[in-house]
């Protein structure tokens, strides 16, 4: 195993420093010692989304990223989105628009959402679709999380 | 709904926040990590297991094999006892558990799992369930041991010496005769595969020996029934057993009835420690899966399209272990008669052990597979017979009250309505579309829910005016928290906002019989009504006493009570009752086959349905097929909460696309050839038809509160036939397999055209 590594980096907006396994991947930091467990693992493979956080503003798989690789990098998890206990304005409108149902794809569907709308404000129906394809939904069949999309570009 | 437009639904807050407690983010105190070993075989002899050089690692804890188990009472099942709590002596397919380690992380786990070698001696295995039941195959079981009644109804009929572990046979009228005087007889055989339930969060379980008892913290949908399994493998009683449920990141009936928890517990019991146990979503893969099907259908008709006689023959592939597998198998052929009037009816349906994953409950047990073969089946007879498919359906429709079988309970919805609907909306959107090039296509299912009715809550009214709701419906994403705290609150005429549903846990919550087979909502809420009208009573005899008021005159209303004009609250009646400014009351709700007089006892509770039409085009160079339009309807009864009601037709829509297009858990040389969720491809947001129209007809018919009848599993019955009818309709290529993959749909088109 490799020797543990000092890294720093912003989290949610804080300065954060850790010591981390060489090998340890990024969901397991934020669910591990960082306590955010907003952060879902679901398939490891980079296929679902469920463990999307922003990198730089960037949605990424924290499942096959390494903890290491965010040194001196900006991170966003679920818990980061809402500023003094407001919603941020994609959370609002899942919640307008009740999209979800088990809700363990929301958090990184609503973070795929926020890149989104940060890179295209007023993406097209078939923009929404091909951006939010690497999130997958089990429950909602995708309806009710496309209206809530749609109303905010 | 009767009941204001609620405040943010509080559940929904906390998922959008990420502050919502799964079961996979629960910590226990002094938990250690368990990692399981599975067999690479699938179908082996255990001749040794040596873990010592695992057990010397440091931060192992304890390994669990089948010696282990000798102790315990170690095979279970809810139809057959055929599942050891950990391979014991022998391995029934790839992905058995054969060890188990314990240890202080997960990579220690993992890494000591690659310590522990194991001797096989590999046996003859079949994987095909056609092949299984020949008399040549090998026996994946050589007795069959069935429990009756122990949590389902009834008990399975294996036959003694075969892989047949369910048999089940129904008729009615005289089948061979009406197809010897039918004009018409079609006949043809439909193959449905293995799909796997891919709920989000793969199955977890903490298990915990204390001084009181076992604990387990479960993704569990039937806390009772694994409550009553541990009960037996460990000789302990019910009530030191408990099971609590928190937020579970989907089920689907993947995690319905028992699946790992009792192979945990043990872990737990050798290692002394709590213990969890967090599955990879390849390792759910290798825990549950829908059974396949191989169903022939018969049907004689006359040449106007008259339906005379059919016969159905359901061989269903249960893999490993029977789970839910004689459930499935009964199911299948009763969803398959379709809402149609059949004077002569025959159903024969058989289930298999084979060498592969356990088959088990998935949406709609066996409805999706039946209805693929009969609705398929329906369009091709009208187009031999040239009649339009809308038009041979209403020729046969049942109409409301009408039998489906003499022995059930008569159809409590009108079809013909229905389809009526969809067809207009459907007519609309296409209209709206003139830019495509779409074919339709219909189809229509109905099923028969195996709802047990056995439920009960505990309602417990705080002198504050609270509420909080004790039931053990577990919250898989279906949206029953909200839909229990809206009726708590329309019962007690409360506002949503004070009533709590707590986090289910069998210590304080009342027997319920699991959450499953669309039956929480109307199960739970008749036990709701039933808590309420007792808390009614309660308040009425107090008002009584201390306000010295006639009981009859007492009513409720928002905060607390009204008689006549004088209104009080319940903090005041109470502290005037109790004589202190504190306390509450507490009332039992219960349903039983008894309740209602007695109506509840009938099968099925109520007919749980959907029409289904699509709008299909189809890239006839790669054979990709694109659902364009898609109009789900359903008579529910009465809506609780409509985004959720919606959501779950478009979720079970959607669902039902998967297995339609791309969805199949394929077998090669015994091993799951697939099972990743990169080779396994469910639905993603770039598949979702353009145009959705979800109608839920409220006719206020159904057994439970306002009229309601269980819903979440009725729209992807028709999924499948609608989109494979329509391919028929448009391309003249009929394909009887699913998945529609684009080279089956591209070479069906091909053949066609050589023709």
């Amino acid at each position: 195993m490799l020797d543990p590594t000092h890294i720093r980096f912003v989290l949610n907006g804080a300065e954060t420093e850790l010591t981390v396994d060489a090998a340890e991947l990024l969901v397991d930091m934020l669910r591990g010692p960082c306590k955010l467990k907003g952060t879902k693992r679901s398939c490891d493979v980079e296929v679902c989304g469920a463990c999307t956080v922003l990198v730089d503003g960037l949605p990424v798989s924290s499942c096959t990223t390494l903890a290491i690789d965010i040194d001196g990098k900006k991170v966003t998890t679920i818990e980061g989105l809402s500023q003094n206990g407001k919603l941020s304005k994609v959370q609002q409108a899942f919640l307008d628009h009740a999209a979800m149902q088990c809700g363990f794809c929301t958090s990184g569907m609503v973070l795929a959402t926020t890149a989104l709308l940060e890179q295209k404000p007023h993406a097209s129906e078939a923009e929404i679709r091909h951006f939010l394809h690497g999130n997958i939904c089990r429950c909602t069949g995708y309806v009710k999380i496309l209206e809530a999309v749609k109303s905010l570009v | 709904m009767s009941s204001r437009a609620p405040s943010p639904h509080p559940d929904h807050v906390d998922k959008v926040t990420g502050r919502t407690e799964y079961i996979t983010d629960v910590e226990v105190p002094g938990m250690v990590h368990g990692k399981i070993l599975r067999s690479p075989h699938p179908h082996a002899v255990i001749k040794g297991i040596d873990a010592s050089a695992a057990l010397e690692m440091p931060g192992v804890i304890a390994v669990l094999t089948g010696a282990d188990v000798a102790a315990l009472n170690n095979h279970w099942g809810l139809y057959l006892k055929d599942r050891p709590v950990i391979a014991i002596d022998r391995v029934r397919y790839v992905g058995e558990p054969v060890a188990m380690v314990a240890a202080a992380d997960e990579r220690i786990a993992e890494e000591a799992l690659e310590a522990i070698s194991v001797d096989y001696e590999p046996l003859p295995f079949v994987t095909d369930a056609t092949e299984a039941i020949e008399a040549s195959a090998p026996l994946v079981h050589e007795t069959h041991d069935t429990v009756k009644d122990f949590y389902f109804k009834g008990e399975a009929k294996p036959v003694a010496g075969t892989n047949i572990f369910q048999r089940y046979n129904y008729e009615h009228g005289d089948v061979e005769k009406a197809f010897a005087q039918a004009d018409r007889c079609f006949e043809a055989k439909y193959e449905f595969p293995m799909i796997f339930h891919y709920a989000m969060e793969p199955h977890c379980v903490i298990a915990s020996f204390q001084s009181d008892g076992l604990t387990l913290w479960s993704c569990g949908q039937s806390p009772t029934a694994i409550q009553k399994v541990l009960s037996r493998v460990f000789g302990m009683p019910l009530a030191r057993i408990r099971i609590i449920s928190p937020n579970v990141g989907g089920g689907f009936g993947g995690k319905a009835s028992v699946k790992i928890d009792p192979l945990v517990a043990a872990l737990a019991w050798k290692a002394r420690r709590p213990v969890r146990v967090c599955l990879s979503v390849s390792e759910s893969m290798l825990t549950a899966r829908r059974l396949s099907a191989s169903i022939r259908v018969k049907t004689g008709v006359r040449n106007d399209g008259t339906i005379l006689a059919k016969s159905v023959s359901v061989l269903m592939n249960g893999g490993a272990y029977a789970d839910t597998g004689p459930a499935v198998a009964v199911k299948a052929a009763n969803r398959a008669i379709g809402p149609y009037r059949i004077p002569n009816l025959k159903l024969e349906s058989m289930a298999a052990y084979t060498n592969t994953v356990p088959g088990a409950a998935f949406r709609s047990i066996g409805g999706p597979q039946a209805v693929w073969a009969s609705e398929s089946q329906m369009d091709e007879i009208a187009e031999a017979l040239r009649l339009d498919p809308l038009e041979i359906r209403n020729r046969n429709l049942l109409r409301r009250g009408e039998h489906v079988r003499p022995d059930l309970r008569p159809i409590d919805v009108e079809m013909g309505e229905a389809m009526d609907i969809a067809t207009r909306e459907m007519t609309q959107l296409r209209a709206s579309d003139s830019g495509s090039k779409t074919h339709r296509g219909t189809a229509l299912g109905i099923s028969d829910p195996g709802i047990m009715a056995v439920s009960s809550v505990l309602l417990r009214l705080k002198i504050d005016g609270s509420v909080a709701v004790v039931s053990n419906s577990v919250e898989i994403g279906q949206g029953v928290r909200e839909v229990l705290r809206r009726l708590t609150a329309e019962q007690l005429k409360q506002p949503v906002d004070v009533v709590e549903v707590l986090t289910p846990d069998t210590a304080i919550a009342p027997f319920d019989w699991g959450t499953g087979a669309s039956r929480s909502s109307l199960m739970m809420g008749l036990a709701i009504a039933d808590a309420a009208a007792d808390i009614r009573r309660q308040i009425a005899d107090i008002a009584a006493i201390v306000l010295e008021v006639d009981p009859q005159s007492v009513e409720l209303c928002e905060g607390g009570i009204a008689i006549g004009n004088r209104k009080k609250t319940f903090g005041e009646l109470l502290h005037a009752y109790f004589g202190i400014d504190s306390g509450e009351l507490v009332s039992i709700g219960r349903v039983s086959p008894y309740s209602n007089a007695g109506k509840l006892a009938q099968a099925p509770l109520f007919w749980e349905t959907a029409a289904g039409q699509c709008a299909v085009a189809v890239d006839e160079d790669t054979g990709e097929i694109s659902v364009r339009h898609y109009v789900s309807v359903a008579d529910v009864g009465r809506v609780v909460n409509r985004a959720a009601a919606e959501g779950q037709d478009e979720g079970a829509t959607v669902m039902g696309l998967g297995h339609t297009l791309s969805e199949e858990l394929v077998y090669q040389d015994g091993q799951p050839i697939n099972a990743t969720m990169i080779d396994y491809h469910v639905p993603t947001i770039d598949e979702v038809p353009e145009n959705f129209v979800t109608v839920l007809i409220e006719s206020g018919t159904g057994p439970g509160l306002g009229g309601m009848r269980g819903m979440g599993e009725g729209a992807i019955l028709p999924v499948a036939p609608a989109v494979a009818n329509a391919l028929a309709a448009g391309y003249g290529a009929r394909i009887r397999e699913l998945p529609l993959t684009p080279e089956r749909v591209w070479r069906a088109i091909r053949d066609r055209k050589e023709r």
